[in-house]
């Protein structure tokens, strides 16, 4: 009942006109920018962070908030649309690009947007009675639970996207190994940088998200020579019934995996939504149909991305710790506001917290009824013919490079990258493995060093821990299961010649 | 030489020779004190390990040919890399006409009035981006 008095008080404080005008405001501009190729969550909130400095603390957060939710929907509808994502959508490409592909980008548009407000719904309910209690799930894991909990996610999505296990491992290293760019947190050294100053931050995300899927993607119409976008300029926003039910589970399904990812630190949206997608592949009714343009490959990722992202406050809030770049830059907005997040945020700021929870669900609610609709005006800009279009989403690829440093060398990286990224694209690799193990090599090395110095450069901590042990079994059984599939399909082909072989 | 696959393990393996080389220019240290080449030796190995299995499979799956065409990546890449040289020494007007003007030979038609359009459009909206959300452009 208490968490129920708190969410009514919640809801008093952000039901105000002025902090639901900040939250709408904060929706339509914010998928607004998000919508526009090449300006994802993170380069959106920080072009329009200094937007909120002259406003109150309260509507200053949720406007923020408010921002973040619809740069995410106008993400994934630029990665459905365009196949242009960010770390928002990188699952959205697989299946929404497919339906856009067959002319269903309405279908896709709406199944995103309502498996979002599922997504959120759940996440706020998960937020609002578990909050404390799931705040403190973070503390059971130490560094090895959380190398084997990435490990994981690598296995997934190297399963989940090309259906190569040796393609997509491959592609989550070649990440990794992108994300030691820079310098060396432990020790101070800088690796990788080839002496250039540039380098010493590391890589951006952004360079390499841009250059591996817009400049490729770009380059990939283009050699075959297409006139137009992909989408055609048609949409069907409302789907049938039928369609309609095969929203609903994969969405709650997303929700859950959602909800939990979203508080483990090391997890957030990117990992979620591969999940998501993983789960359904393995359980859906109509798994068969994934990869390929099916709802369920947008819905399970939408709620899954959407409730992470709601979740994915909880360690911000509760323990002060950002999990993710969007995070970080929140924990910036609140320090600016003079206020610090952590153990004590609940207690000493209460109409902030659950202020913040409410506005949330009013966000959701607003991304519903005025950007679904809406999106098809929004959309018109797609109609444009492509020798049109293709010069300005470089343009746009290259201010959102240069939006997050303020540095026209960055422009640069994402070059470098997009060559890299067209030669991925030819060689039949896959990017979205990449960006999962660009952004948690980092979060995996300093949990591999840190378990190793804890157990005395012992590798029995992996296996040992509970969760870690089970967790790596999980993997083991899996690539078990992987490798003998390899070979009972050799051996069938071998007795039929007529059967397709799958890929190991 | 014209085979995705095989085309795709030596590829896996060079970058992870580029990487694995390089990390032993860094000390190593040992696995309860691992030094800053440590982790990155350690994922190359298995990188290299991983492209060499590609190589090998390869020559059991079927041949699939490669297909490069270098003319348009190769006009895209100039038309960024000129945006931003000439940001950086003119301004960003004179970066976005370059872009334009130079991007648009990778369409399937040419047109000066057209690029002088996109080219007016997208400086509309370069100043909207530097005046309404304050993006540090350097427009003139």
């Amino acid at each position: 009942m208490e968490a129920l008095h708190n969410l009514a008080f919640g809801f008093e404080q952000a039901l105000t006109i002025q902090n639901l005008l900040f939250c709408a405001v904060g929706c339509v501009v914010g998928t607004f920018v998000g919508l526009l190729p090449g300006l994802g969550p993170l380069a959106t909130i920080s072009l329009l962070l200094p937007l909120t400095y002259s406003i109150p603390t309260q509507g200053a957060l949720i406007m923020l908030a408010g921002i973040y939710y619809g740069a995410q929907y106008g993400d994934s509808v630029s990665a459905i649309t365009m196949k242009i994502p960010h770390a928002s959508s990188i699952v959205a490409c697989i299946d929404g690009y497919q339906m856009t592909l067959k002319g269903k980008t309405g279908l896709a548009l709406f199944t995103a947007g309502v498996s979002s407000f599922i997504g959120g719904t759940v996440a706020i309910v998960v937020l609002t009675f578990l909050a404390p209690m799931l705040g403190e799930v973070a503390f059971l894991f130490g560094p090895a639970d959380y190398c084997a909990l990435m490990l994981v996610g690598f296995v997934c999505v190297s399963f989940v996207t090309t259906g190569s296990l040796l393609n997509g491992m491959a592609m989550c290293l070649i990440g990794v190994l992108l994300g030691q760019i820079g310098t060396d947190v432990n020790s101070g050294v800088p690796r990788f940088t080839m002496d250039l100053p540039f380098l010493a931050e590391g890589v951006g995300l952004v360079s390499i998200a841009l250059g591996c899927f817009g400049i490729a993607e770009i380059t990939k119409n283009l050699d075959d020579r297409n006139e137009r976008t992909p989408f055609n300029g048609k949409i069907k926003l409302m789907p049938t019934w039928a369609e309609f039910k095969r929203i609903i589970p994969s969405a709650l399904r997303g929700s859950v995996v959602g909800s939990f990812m979203g508080i483990l630190p090391g997890g957030g949206p990117v990992i979620a939504q591969f999940g998501a997608y993983a789960i359904d592949k393995k359980f859906s009714k109509y798994r068969d149909e994934i990869g390929s343009g099916a709802i369920e490959g947008v819905a399970g990722q939408a709620a899954a991305d959407e409730a992470a992202a709601r979740t994915s406050f909880i360690p911000l809030m509760s323990i002060g710790i950002p999990e993710n770049a969007v995070m970080a830059l929140m924990l910036a907005a609140f320090i600016v506001k003079g206020i610090q997040p952590g153990p004590n945020m609940i207690a000493t700021h209460p109409d902030l917290f659950w202020g913040l929870v409410a506005s949330m669900w009013i966000g959701n609610v607003f991304l519903l009824v005025l950007n679904v609709p809406l999106v098809r005006y929004w959309l018109s800009v797609f109609k444009i013919p492509y020798a049109v279009l293709f010069p300005s989403i470089l343009f746009f690829c290259c201010v959102g490079t240069f939006s997050i440093n303020n540095n026209l060398d960055d422009i640069y990286i994402t070059a470098v990258f997009g060559f890299i990224g067209y030669l991925f694209m030819r060689l039949d690799l896959d990017a979205a493995p990449l960006m999962l193990g660009f952004i948690l090599g980092p979060m995996l090395e300093e949990n591999f060093r840190r378990a190793l110095l804890l157990s005395r450069g012992g590798f029995a901590t992996f296996v040992t821990r509970p969760i870690s042990g089970t967790l790596i079994g999980l993997i083991c059984i899996f690539v078990v299961w992987q490798v003998a599939a390899f070979f009972l399909q050799q051996r069938r082909k071998a007795a039929a010649p007529g059967i397709v072989v799958g890929e190991f | 030489m014209n085979d995705r696959n095989l085309v795709r393990g030596l590829f896996i393996m060079t970058i992870a020779l580029v990487f694995g080389l390089g990390s032993l220019r860094y000390s190593i240290g040992q696995f309860s004190r691992a030094g800053p080449g440590l982790f990155p030796l350690m994922v190359s190995c298995l990188l290299f390990l991983i492209g060499l299995i590609s190589v090998v499979r390869s020559h059991y799956v079927a041949r699939l040919p490669l297909n490069f065409n270098l003319k348009n990546i190769a006009i895209i890449l100039a038309s960024l890399c000129g945006f931003a040289l000439f940001s950086q020494h003119l301004n960003v007007t004179a970066g976005i006409l370059f872009m334009v003007f130079c991007s648009s030979f990778a369409a399937t038609t040419y047109s000066v009035a057209r690029n002088l359009k996109v080219a007016a459009g997208l400086m509309a909206v370069a100043l909207a981006l530097h005046k309404l959300l304050g993006l540090n452009l350097p427009l003139i």
